[in-house]
């Protein structure tokens, strides 16, 4: 049985096409990360799953029902906590759950929920009050009413510190363990690498990338970023650095003020130091990092960019997701010939 | 039971409004300040009128002018403020379908303006009762000013339920906020000028009919509901409510208020069912 089917999905707004051709299956019973810049057509996606908006054309089924015609029967299934989302500023956090769970029609105790997500200290509170966390933290309780046995969470993490990050990390693993089939959409990496078993790569409304992460890492292959500290004020010369760039194995090297960053294939390291000692340049300091799916991730979400930039963190995605330009399909597939080359 | 689940937690978030509060506040002092210019002048013994202060003073200008607003204020922003503010979100992940939301918001939303209706009556009406009682009044009429509270909580959910439908319908709370004003405009000032208009360019068809352009005319009169609720009203304070020699223009009226009620909201719920939010 599948949680989630896709079947050549297109949705056209009268200005954009969000979504274009998507074919999806979320198996039960998996944690499947949906994964993508902003603007990619995630969102439009789960809100088709939701049924708050309609497909153009193909066909969307949850839970084996169909998202339109049985969109009540499914979402009383279903735990979604949607992106975007506003909260009754009037309305205590108690009353938002106990909300959630007389209209699924559970028999949850609302505490319980609420002291699940860490917030039941605040359950007295009118939820206007609430920080973005908060708020965050209560629709996740109100999702976990009624043991669903699918989860959508819509960017869960948006608005949560690190703690709060984890917290859902873990609440997201024993909703898994539980045996629910947990969907998530996020821009942020660790956050999959952490919990998946499955991850979509969208961009530009259609699917670039679908496996799991020890899949995605292999398609990484053995490539390495290798960051070399070079001493002496001159730094490398640009005969030094073209020496390195044509050894074998060497996919890419950017000069990044007193340091080098050399991809390159697993067994390339001593060749690339060797030839900078060849070329008369002082290795003052090196070391290598295991490619992400960071790098992956840009790689297949930016046309020109593939992995193993300097600026790493979580917030590399972010700061570049307008950045996804029109050169369509290809510029993905070259993005991970180059990494894998 | 979703629409009741809707009903009752939208229900529970107006009354918490400080709207609603002032609201009550307003109908008491408005009454209580009829009830002081219609009191009797001299000493006690004189007769206080009950309907004369209902029919005369609360009835055109708190009733049919003050109720229609607050209605349309009440329900303009129901369904257009939550997809604007992302909040319909929020309820629409849980197991509601879209004509739940809409008739969960009329039923919660006319309780919350019915119960500011009759707070706002009761409080001058228990002063009157006191007074009564105590012989400073001579009589006050209980049932005739509670029968009368009933028509007015029963008019405002008329107009909940219309502007409920117009903000179903409406894609932003400013085309929500354009139809409020254009629903009252049209009910409260500009009926009879439209219906009018509508009778002179409608009367070649009118004519071949076997009803006379009159009782067009009269029908039409009492399909506005704040018309129909005080031809209801007052053939209540009258003791004639459904008899008497009004009894089938009273039908009209009530049959009326029935159609506007129901027909608004599913109108809006037809283009809500469609949208993408």
């Amino acid at each position: 049985m599948t949680a989630i089917e896709l079947r050549g999905v297109t949705k056209e707004f009268a200005d954009v096409t969000a979504v274009r051709g998507l074919d999806l299956t979320v198996e039960e019973g998996e944690v499947y990360g949906f994964l993508g810049p902003n603007g990619a057509g995630k969102s439009t996606t789960i809100d088709m799953v939701l049924d708050l908006v309609r497909p153009t054309e193909g066909t969307v089924r949850v839970l084996d029902q169909d998202a339109t015609a049985d969109g009540v029967a499914i979402r009383r299934r279903t735990g979604v906590l949607p992106d975007g989302f506003a909260v009754y500023d009037r309305l205590s956090g108690r009353k938002h759950v106990e909300f959630a769970v007389r209209s699924k029609e559970a028999d949850d105790d609302p505490d319980a929920l609420l002291d699940r997500v860490g917030l039941l200290d605040d359950a007295d509170r009118k939820a206007g009050g609430y920080s973005k966390g908060m708020r965050q933290r209560l629709a996740l309780a109100m999702a976990l009413a009624g043991a669903p046995d699918l989860l959508i969470l819509d960017e869960p993490s948006s608005g949560l510190d690190p703690a709060g990050a984890k917290e859902m990390r873990e609440i997201v693993r024993t909703e898994a363990d539980r045996g629910a089939t947990v969907f998530f959409s996020s821009h942020i990496l660790e956050q999959v690498e952490a919990v998946c078993d499955r991850v979509g790569i969208l961009r530009e409304g259609e699917l670039v990338a679908e496996d799991s992460v020890e899949g995605l890492r292999e398609a990484v292959g053995g490539e390495e970023t290798l960051e070399i500290a070079i001493g002496g004020a001159d730094g490398a010369s640009d005969a030094a650095v073209d020496a390195v760039h044509d050894l074998d194995g060497v996919s890419r090297v950017d000069r990044d003020g007193d340091a080098l960053v050399v991809s390159c294939a697993d067994g390339a390291k001593t060749r690339v130091i060797g030839a900078l000692e060849d070329a008369g340049v002082a290795v003052a300091d090196f070391h290598t990092r295991e490619a992400s799916l960071e790098d992956l991730f840009l790689a297949y979400t930016e046309g020109d960019a593939p992995g193993g930039g300097s600026e790493g963190g979580g917030d590399g995605a972010d700061d570049d997701g307008e950045s996804a330009d029109d050169d369509g399909d290809g510029a993905a597939d070259a993005g991970t010939e180059e990494v894998s080359r | 039971m979703s629409l009741a689940a809707i009903a009752e937690k939208d229900f529970q978030d107006a009354v918490r409004s400080r709207g609603m509060l002032a609201l009550a506040a307003l109908f008491s002092l408005l009454v209580a300040a009829f009830a002081v210019v219609v009191r009797p002048g001299g000493q006690g013994g004189e007769q206080f009128a009950t309907e004369l202060l209902l029919r005369f003073f609360v009835g055109p200008f708190l009733v049919t002018t003050l109720v229609p607003l607050v209605g349309v204020v009440v329900g303009y922003n129901a369904v257009s403020g939550e997809r604007e503010s992302g909040s319909l979100k929020l309820l629409l992940s849980l197991p509601h379908s879209r004509a739940d939301v809409v008739f969960g918001k009329v039923v919660g939303r006319g309780a919350a303006l019915s119960l500011a209706v009759l707070t706002g009556f009761l409080l001058p009406g228990l002063v009157l009762f006191a007074l009564a009682q105590t012989g400073a009044l001579a009589t006050f009429n209980v049932g005739a000013f509670l029968g009368y509270t009933v028509f007015a909580a029963v008019l405002g959910v008329v107009f909940v339920a219309i502007a409920v439908g117009c903000s179903a319908a409406a894609e932003t709370q400013r085309r929500a906020l354009i139809g409020g004003v254009a629903i009252y405009v049209l009910f409260v000032l500009l009926w009879g000028a439209v219906t009018g208009q509508f009778l002179d360019a409608a009367s070649g068809l009118i004519d071949p009919l076997p009803v006379s352009q009159q009782r067009v005319s009269v029908f039409l009169r009492v399909a506005n509901p704040t018309t129909g609720v005080e031809l209801l009203s007052s053939a209540f304070l009258g003791e004639q409510l459904l008899s008497g020699e009004t009894v089938n223009q009273q039908i009209s009226a009530v049959s009326m208020l029935v159609f506007w009620t129901i027909a608004p909201p599913l109108l809006g719920l037809w283009k809500f069912d469609t949208d993408d939010l």
